[in-house]
């Protein structure tokens, strides 16, 4: 989908310059391997009927439990198809010679990671809100998977002979703890302990702290009372450690007892391993309000991208949209992202999602659920100027309700129909939609196409298919006149097998008709030959310039040993002849040349033969 | 979100008026004061010269493409007074009928929706404009409609062939009774609506509210709603959107999208109607879209070079 609209706009000089507007990423870009663009098409096609479909709006509660699980596992699915292509693009980056090519995809990697991340939030917030499980927890796991500028250095640490004897221990620890990763955060400890004697007992009762540190937990064995009285006590119990000094001696242990209770300051003074501040966020949380609820959210975000930043830096796009997803301001998150992203997949899709999950209606702007089908038209008009995606810009539109079939329409006809196959494949999509008036556009723009050609064949069936009276008419003429010509016709198969088709056009029954005429004298059913050659010029199925020719063909009939034609045949023959010749005004017969004249008696001498041999055969008794 | 995708080198030795991408994007054509038209092929983001036709006595103004199922057929007109009809046959192109009924400079074409066969307008200088209808055979049929713009006519744009209102009366099975219309844009400021009855033209409707000529007009393909639109430039640097709610065609309102610094000589709408792109002296390409909320916003903004911009116009380009 490189574009969908591009301009020629002249200049005075001698360039024309081709714009695109909404360059798209184009998707396929997103992975570079052949497999993954039909993965993805595939992933896509599969969620686009999984979540496209529209959906009834009295859902029962029961029904709605099992619609958010189905639409929880869709979710899951874009951000798994996501990080696929986040792997390929990384593939492509690291194997990339070119180095602009090589920033290329890993600005490419970076913007994906960046969907990934907001997709991720959303999903917690918005999609799962309606499950019960504790926010806290999924929002520490949103932390863990996607802030990873840290991992490399645990990784050090870990593998290291001696782990607590490296420089970074304390940091590993740290993160450990800012993560809430404490089973973690105590096997580092107890290397601690075991390393140096001196810090035994303090090591001890932090871990101990670690240990008894209540967290929300997933299943419901507890309440919210009985969670936050715990919690109130171990908070209190943290504070009397601090207070007594007992950490005083180890500066790194002190700082995590502080972190432990929640002491912004001490949180703020490891930002650089927390590196954003919707870590901070999280972390603040955790040690603050482990039991905060959603619509909470908001009041700490705001504050904790302040203190983060300290006025030093300003946010950029993508923390303005975190932000705005923090405060449940779904449309918000939705144009930031639009802004942000040169890529329509990402919204249309997302807004999709929170459409199904009746998210969207719930706020009161007038556009309501048409912004789900505002942003997918988008989208799949983009799709349609990719030489295969396009295919799948249909499904999408099909699942606009409103405006999709008429933007189909306006689209399909545009695809460029370099094959018969192609074509084929338009028209078939165009059938089962019941798009007449495309399926004749289209069917008539192959018969030009193979009329330019000199497919004379093609030509007719396409403009039979399309029903183009006249277009027929047109190729049977060409047909006759390549038959006067050379003697023969071509496409013998086609003409042959025309069947109730012929009725399209006169010219083209005469054309059917007439070869039958032929068929019938090859294989000497001469009877049935004269029968419908006769028949041809008498119901005037036959057009007045053929008859001529037609009188001509029935010279040899007529020359035959055996009479063919009737009496009463033979009358018709010379009536018609009589009506040519008498058809022509006098300046016409001088015009006509010697062969003309000749033609003409020898029919007339013809007829005459044939009449009087077949007035003595019918006067004739059988067996006299 | 706009970028250049494409540039290419036309070679002209003058200026160029108009350049046109065919139905499927895969071809442009252009044409140039130095009295030529150029065919390209342009799949792929390259540029193949398919044809030089000469035949023009004079800048050509504007080209049009048929549609594909009349074969490929491009329409120039030109200072010359002419407007000649070229083919391709055979693999080449070549001139297959040309008009000289017009007595001055031949300014604007345009080809009718392919459903009412295949026919061309074109706006002169002399004030009329006329229809020229294939009757087959390579005849061609005319009719002219005198004096519809004084001094001269600038731009004629056909409506689509679509009934108002399809979109939510289903049409019955047999084929709907269209009403051709057409706009056309002129020196007298105005622009004007003419519609077919019984086998005559007569101006339906005139829409003022430019206040110097009008350089194009740009009637929206339809999806089927009730509301027509109709987008005009002008000389005086603004641009409307003229829209009209009710079936039968009465009432048109016009709303300014905006007012440039420059005259403004081309819009173009895109192939669902929901983006105007504008072209200007002052350089400028500009894309509009119209927000939910009915506002026009500018998507985008492409500089081009020296000298004005004298042409827009929308296609599909494609990957191949």
């Amino acid at each position: 989908m490189a574009s969908s609209l591009c301009r020629a706009s002249p200049s005075p000089v001698d360039s024309v310059c081709i714009t695109s507007a909404f360059s798209h990423t184009d998707f396929h870009q997103f992975c570079p391997s052949t497999g993954r663009i039909y993965q993805c098409k595939n992933t896509c096609k599969a969620l686009v009927d999984n979540s496209c479909r529209p959906k009834t709006r009295t859902a029962l509660p029961k029904h709605g439990l099992f619609m958010l699980g189905r639409l929880v596992q869709v979710s899951k699915n874009y951000r798994s198809v996501i990080r696929a292509c986040m792997e390929d693009m990384h593939q492509a980056a690291v194997s990339a010679r070119d180095p602009a090519l090589h920033s290329q995809y890993s600005t490419q990697v970076s913007i994906l990671s960046a969907m990934e991340l907001i997709w991720n939030l959303c999903e917690i917030l918005f999609v799962e809100a309606a499950v019960a499980g504790p926010l806290l927890l999924r929002l520490l796991d949103w932390v863990r998977l996607h802030v990873c500028d840290v991992d490399n250095m645990v990784r050090e640490v870990l593998s290291s002979e001696n782990p607590s004897k490296h420089e970074l221990f304390w940091n590993v620890v740290d993160v450990f703890v800012l993560q809430g990763r404490m089973d973690e955060a105590r096997h580092l400890l107890s290397k601690e302990a075991s390393a140096n004697p001196t810090s035994v007992n303090m090591c001890r009762i932090l871990d101990d702290l670690m240990k008894k540190m209540p967290v929300p937990s997933l299943g419901n064995t507890q309440t919210l009372t009985e969670m936050e009285l715990k919690w109130q006590h171990w908070h209190e119990e943290c504070q009397r450690y601090l207070q007594d000094g007992t950490f005083a001696s180890n500066s790194h242990m002190e700082s995590i007892c502080k972190i432990l209770l929640g002491d912004e300051n001490a949180i703020l003074e490891k930002k650089e391993l927390m590196t954003t501040w919707y870590h901070f966020l999280v972390t603040r949380l955790l040690y603050s309000h482990p039991t905060v609820k959603p619509m909470e959210l908001r009041f700490y975000a705001q504050s904790s991208m302040d203190l983060f930043l300290g006025g030093e830096s300003s946010p950029e796009p993508l923390d303005t949209i975190l932000m705005a997803a923090f405060e449940f301001e779904m449309h918000q998150v939705i144009k930031e992202c639009s802004i942000a992203l040169s890529n329509w997949w990402f919204v249309a899709h997302l807004t999709d999602l929170l459409d199904h999950c009746k998210l969207l209606q719930s706020h009161n702007l007038y556009f309501g659920s048409n912004m789900r089908e505002f942003l997918l038209l988008e989208y799949a008009s983009g799709l349609f100027s990719h030489y295969s995606l396009w295919q799948l810009g249909v499904d999408y539109f099909d699942h606009c309700p409103e405006y999709g079939r008429v933007y189909l329409e306006l689209h399909i006809e545009r695809i460029p129909l370099n094959t018969e196959q192609k074509a084929l494949k338009v028209l078939r999509i165009c059938e089962q939609r019941q798009m007449h008036e495309q399926v004749r556009s289209i069917c008539k723009i192959m018969a030009m196409k193979a009329l330019r050609n000199n497919r004379l064949g093609s030509a007719l069936s396409w403009s039979i298919r399309a029903k183009d009276a006249a277009f027929a008419t047109l190729i049977s003429d060409r047909f006759l006149k390549d038959y006067c010509e050379k003697g023969c016709f071509s496409d013998l198969d086609l003409i042959d097998n025309l069947g109730p088709s012929m009725l399209l056009s006169d010219r083209l029954t005469f054309l059917g008709k007439y070869r039958e005429f032929h068929r019938l004298y090859g294989e000497k059913r001469f009877s049935e030959a004269a029968k419908l050659l006769l028949m041809l010029m008498t119901a005037h199925i036959a057009p007045c310039s053929f008859w001529m020719t037609l009188l001509t063909d029935a010279l040899p009939l007529l020359e035959q040993k055996e009479v063919i034609f009737s009496a009463e045949q033979t009358y018709e023959l010379m009536r018609c002849l009589e009506d040519l010749t008498a058809g022509k005004s006098d300046k016409q017969k001088f015009q006509d040349d010697d062969v003309e004249t000749m033609k003409v008696e020898m029919l007339r001498l013809a007829l005459a033969r044939n009449l009087a041999r077949v007035i003595v055969k019918e006067g004739t008794l059988e067996g006299s | 979100m706009v970028s250049v995708i494409n540039t290419v080198d036309t070679s002209h030795e003058d200026m160029i008026h108009d350049a046109q991408m065919d139905y499927y994007g895969t071809r442009l054509a252009t044409c140039s004061s130095d009295r030529s038209v150029k065919i390209f092929d342009v799949r792929n983001g390259g540029q193949i010269l398919i044809a030089d036709l000469r035949g023009h006595e004079g800048p050509v103004w504007q080209v049009a493409w048929a549609h594909p199922m009349y074969g490929n057929i491009l329409a120039s007109c030109s200072y010359d007074r002419k407007v000649i009809i070229w083919k391709e046959e055979n693999g080449t192109w070549e001139k297959t009928y040309e008009y000289t009924g017009h007595d001055s400079s031949v300014n604007s074409v345009c080809w009718a929706p392919h459903d009412y066969g295949l026919i061309l307008a074109c706006g002169s200088s002399d004030g009329a404009i006329s229809l020229l209808s294939y009757t087959g055979d390579g005849q061609w049929e005319v009719k002219k409609i005198s004096n519809a713009h004084t001094i001269g006519c600038n731009a004629v744009s056909w409506a689509p062939a679509v009934v108002p209102g399809s979109l939510i009366e289903q049409p019955s099975g047999q084929k709907p009774n269209y009403i051709k219309r057409f706009a056309s844009g002129g020196c007298d400021n105005l622009v004007k609506i003419w519609k077919e009855e019984d086998g005559q033209w007569k101006e339906e409707q005139k829409l003022e509210a430019h206040s110097d000529w009008v350089r194009d007009v740009a009637w929206a393909p339809s999806i089927g709603l009730p509301t027509s639109t109709i987008a005009s430039c002008s000389q005086d640097g603004r641009v409307f959107i003229w829209t009209c709610d009710d079936a039968s065609g009465n009432s048109w309102s016009p709303k300014l999208l905006h007012k440039f610094t420059d005259v403004v000589w081309h819009v173009s709408w895109s192939i669902t109607a929901n983006i105007l792109a504008v072209s200007g002296g002052d350089n400028k390409v500009t894309l509009w879209k119209e927000s939910v909320d009915g506002l026009w916003a500018c998507i985008s903004d492409v500089n081009k070079g020296q000298g004005g911009v004298s042409a827009v116009t929308e296609g599909q380009q494609n990957e191949q």
